[in-house]
C-alpha cells in the first residue's frame, strides 16, 4: 500500500454558472448545494475534493447520478475546468499547462474509455483502437501492430477490419479499452465504462479488467454507480454525494465501518459474504489456534468460507497469508460480520 | 384641398409646401381625376386614405411622392454601379472563363466521349447498373430528339455552380458551426437567399454586368442554389455525436484533426443532402436564368412562351424533369452510400 501517488486532487471545487467565482465565496462560507441554487443560480457540481491516486492503483469513485463522479474525472485531463483547487499529476499541477502541454498529457499520459463508447464511426475496429497512435502523426501502417496486439488481448482478434456498428455492445467497449490501452499510458480514466452493457458481459468485461490491471499496472481511476462493481474493482473506493465526498478508503474499512447515513443504507443491500474478505474480520495474531478446523488465506471471501465450514458455526480456522499465520476466524465472528451496521436502520429502509 | 391639407397647415409649414409647387407635368391620374370633374370635396370618412407618401403630397407639392424613393434607390445604385463593377468585375471574371470554358468543352467534345464519361461518373459515385442504365436511356432519348446540345449546356451550368456552391459554401458552414456569433449574422442572410424570388436577384445583377456574359447568370444561380449547402454543413457539424467530439479532446486531437478527422467526416451524411438540395435549385434557377441569357433547355422553355410554340416548351420543361430526375438519383443513391459506411 506504499505505492506512489501519480495523481493527486487538492480543494477542488467546480461552481456552474455565469459567475462561479461570487458562488464560490458563498460555499465556502458554508452554503449548500439547494441554497445556492435556489438564492444565486448556480449548480454546485465539486465541493472541496481532495483524494491522493496511487501508482498501479484502481481507484473507484462511486456515486449516484448527478452525485458529480463524472464532472470529477473529466477534471483529470481538463475535459472540464475547475472552479478552484489543484490537480496534479506527478507532482506537477496540470491547471499550469498551456495548451501543448495539456495536449501532450492527454495523448501520452491519459487515456479515456467512456461509457457509450465514443468510437469513430466511418473507422475499422483496427484504425479505431490505433486512434491515440492516428493522432500522434503515426499511420496505420505503423500501428497495426500495435493495434492488432491490444485488440487480440482484448479479445477481439480477426475482428479487425469491421465497422463498430457491426460488433455488439460488449464488443464495442472492449474496441474502446483496447483503444485506450494501445495509446500506452500510464493513466487510464474510465467513465461508467461498464454501465452500459448488460449484467452478464458486465462481469466478463470486470473480470477482463481485473485480469490486464494485473499485468499491466496502471493507474486507472473508475466512474460507477454500481456498488458491486466498485467493491470488486477498487483498490481505494470514493464515495460521492452531492459534490462532496461522503467517506474515502479501503472497500472493506468502508463496510465495515461506514462514517455515514447514506452509505450505510448503501451497502445494506450487497451480499457481504461475497464481498468481504477474511483479513477484514479476523482477529489479528501470531497464536495458533487450540483446535483448528484448517488454513484459509486471507483474501478468501467469507462466503467460500462458509462454503468450507458446510453451516459450522463451533469451528475456528488459521489465516494464512504467504504461508505465515496473520490471524485466526471463528466462524461466530464471520456470521456476526454478515449482519449491517446499524441494521435496523439499514433494514427499515430495506422495506419501504 | 387634400385630405391632410391641416397637418401642414397646423404645422405653419404651408410655405415650404408651396416652394414645391412646380410645373411638372400632371401625372395621369390626377388628370383622370381632373376630367372626371369629381373633386376631393365630396370626402366621407368611408374614403378616407391612408396618410402614404402620396396622399400628403397631395396636400403639399414639397412632400416626395413614393416613386421618389425608389427612385433614389435606382439613382443611388447607379452611382456606385461603377465603382462596384470596378472591384466586382475582376473578382467574377473567373466565374465566366469557369462557365464559358465548360460550355465550350462539353460542347466541342463528341457525344460518344460525353455520354460514356458522364456514365462512368454515375457508375464510380452510386455503383449502381441500373441508374447507369436509366441515365443512358434518359440521355439516348434526350439526344434523339435533338435536345442533347441544350441539355448539355444546362448539365454544364449546373456542374460549375454546383461545384462553386460546394466550394463556398462548405467553408462557410464550418464557419457557422465553429462560431455562434457567425451562425447568428449569418442566418438572416441565408434566409433572406431563400425567400427573395428567383426574379429579384437578376433586377441589382442585370445593373452591374452586361448581359452578354455569363457571370451574370452564374451569380444568380449560385446566390440562390449556395444556401442548402451552408445551412446543412452547419447542421451535420453542430449534430455530431458529442460523445465522439470528447474522445476525440481526450485523446489530445488538435482541433484541425478534429475537423478533418471527425467533424466532416460524421457531417458527410448531412452535406451530401445538402449537395443534393444545391444541385435541384441550381436546376430550378438555370431555367429562370435563361431570362438573363443562360443558354440550355430553359432557352427552348422561353421560346415556347414568347412564340406561342407549344411543343417545344412542353418538351423542353419534359427535358428538365429528366435532368432533374437523373440529378436527384444519382445525388441520393451517393448518399446513400455514404449513410449505409456510417450507421452507428
Amino acid at each position: 500500500m506504499d505505492r506512489d501517488i501519480k495523481i493527486s486532487i487538492r480543494n477542488l471545487y467546480k461552481i456552474f454558472g455565469p459567475i462561479p467565482d461570487v458562488a464560490l465565496a458563498y460555499v465556502r462560507r458554508g452554503m449548500g448545494k439547494a441554497e445556492l441554487l435556489e438564492k444565486h443560480n448556480h449548480v454546485l457540481g465539486l465541493q472541496d475534493i481532495n483524494v491522493d491516486m496511487r501508482e498501479g492503483e484502481i481507484t473507484v469513485i462511486m456515486g449516484l447520478s448527478g452525485s458529480g463522479k463524472s464532472t470529477l474525472i473529466r477534471h483529470l485531463n481538463r475535459l472540464i475546468e475547475p472552479t478552484a483547487g489543484e490537480i496534479e499529476v506527478d507532482g506537477k499541477n496540470v491547471l499550469n499547462f498551456d495548451e501543448d502541454g495539456l495536449r501532450k498529457l492527454r495523448r501520452e499520459q491519459m487515456s479515456m474509455v467512456f461509457q457509450k463508447f465514443a468510437l469513430l464511426p466511418h473507422k475499422t475496429v483496427l484504425e479505431n483502437a490505433g486512434m491515440a497512435l492516428l493522432v500522434r502523426g503515426h499511420t496505420v501502417r505503423d500501428f497495426e501492430d500495435e493495434a492488432k496486439k491490444w485488440l487480440a488481448r482484448v479479445g477481439l482478434e480477426g475482428n479487425e477490419n469491421q465497422y463498430p456498428h457491426q460488433l455488439s455492445g460488449g464488443m464495442q467497449q472492449r474496441v474502446g479499452i483496447a483503444r485506450a490501452l494501445a495509446s500506452n499510458s500510464p493513466v487510464m480514466l474510465m467513465d461508467e465504462a461498464f454501465s452500459a452493457l448488460d449484467p452478464l458481459i458486465r462481469s466478463d468485461m470486470q473480470d477482463l479488467l481485473l485480469e490486464l490491471q494485473e499485468e499491466l499496472k496502471k493507474t486507472v481511476v473508475f466512474i460507477t454507480h454500481d456498488l458491486d462493481e466498485a467493491l470488486k474493482l477498487a483498490d481505494h473506493l470514493v464515495i460521492l454525494k452531492d459534490g462532496h465526498i461522503v467517506q474515502q478508503g479501503e472497500p472493506q474499512e468502508i463496510l465495515m465501518q461506514p462514517n455515514d447515513p447514506y452509505i450505510t443504507d448503501f451497502i445494506s443491500d450487497i451480499n457481504r459474504a461475497r464481498v468481504l474478505r477474511v483479513r477484514s474480520v479476523m482477529e489479528k495474531t501470531t497464536e495458533p489456534p487450540a483446535d483448528c478446523a484448517g488454513d484459509i488465506s486471507d483474501r478468501d471471501n467469507l462466503e467460500s468460507v462458509i462454503a468450507r465450514s458446510e453451516g459450522d458455526t463451533d469451528l475456528v480456522y488459521r489465516v494464512v497469508k504467504k504461508g505465515n499465520q496473520v490471524g485466526i476466524l471463528e466462524m461466530k465472528e464471520l456470521v456476526k460480520a454478515l449482519v449491517p451496521v446499524d441494521a435496523s436502520e439499514g433494514d427499515n429502509r430495506s422495506r419501504y | 384641398m387634400a385630405t391632410y391639407d391641416f397637418v401642414f397647415s397646423s404645422l405653419g409649414l404651408e410655405d415650404w409646401c408651396s416652394d414645391g409647387q412646380s410645373d411638372a407635368p400632371m401625372s395621369m391620374a390626377a388628370l383622370l381625376q381632373k376630367t372626371k370633374g369629381t373633386d376631393a370635396e365630396a370626402e366621407s370618412l368611408w374614403d378616407l386614405p391612408f396618410p402614404s407618401m402620396d396622399a400628403l403630397n397631395d396636400s403639399c407639392a414639397a412632400f416626395p411622392k413614393s416613386r421618389e424613393l425608389t427612385k433614389g434607390l435606382e439613382e443611388g445604385f447607379l452611382s456606385i454601379k461603377d465603382s462596384l463593377s470596378v472591384v466586382l468585375d475582376p473578382l467574377t471574371q473567373p466565374l465566366s472563363w469557369f462557365l464559358d470554358g465548360t460550355l465550350y468543352g462539353m460542347l466541342n467534345t463528341p457525344w460518344w466521349i460525353v455520354i460514356p464519361a458522364l456514365l462512368a461518373v454515375v457508375f464510380v459515385v452510386t455503383k449502381s447498373w441500373k441508374l447507369v442504365g436509366f441515365v443512358a436511356g434518359s440521355l439516348i432519348l434526350l439526344a434523339f430528339i435533338d435536345y442533347y446540345q441544350y441539355a448539355m449546356e444546362t448539365l454544364s451550368i449546373i456542374f460549375v455552380c454546383a461545384f462553386l456552391c460546394v466550394l463556398l459554401g462548405v467553408p462557410i458552414g464550418i464557419a457557422m458551426s465553429r462560431s455562434d456569433m457567425m451562425q447568428r449574422l449569418t442566418i438572416p442572410v441565408l434566409d433572406m437567399l431563400q425567400t427573395l424570388p428567383p426574379f429579384v436577384y437578376l433586377i441589382p445583377l442585370i445593373f452591374l454586368f452586361s448581359v452578354t456574359e455569363s457571370k451574370l447568370y452564374g451569380i444568380a444561380i449560385i446566390l440562390y442554389a449556395i444556401v442548402p449547402v451552408i445551412r446543412l454543413t452547419n447542421l451535420g457539424i453542430r449534430l455530431v455525436d458529442k460523445d465522439v467530439i470528447e474522445a476525440a479532446d481526450a485523446f489530445g486531437m488538435t482541433s484541425q484533426q478534429k475537423l478533418f478527422k471527425v467533424q466532416i467526416p460524421l457531417a458527410l451524411p448531412n452535406i451530401m443532402a445538402g449537395v443534393n438540395q444545391t444541385i435541384m435549385m441550381s436546376l430550378a434557377m438555370v431555367v429562370i436564368a435563361s431570362l438573363v441569357s443562360a443558354p440550355g433547355l430553359g432557352v427552348l422553355v422561353l421560346q415556347g412562351i414568347r412564340n406561342l410554340e407549344l411543343g417545344v416548351g412542353l418538351v423542353a420543361g419534359l427535358g428538365i424533369v429528366i435532368l432533374a430526375v437523373i440529378l436527384d438519383r444519382v445525388t441520393k443513391a451517393s448518399l446513400a452510400r455514404i449513410n449505409a459506411s456510417q450507421k452507428q
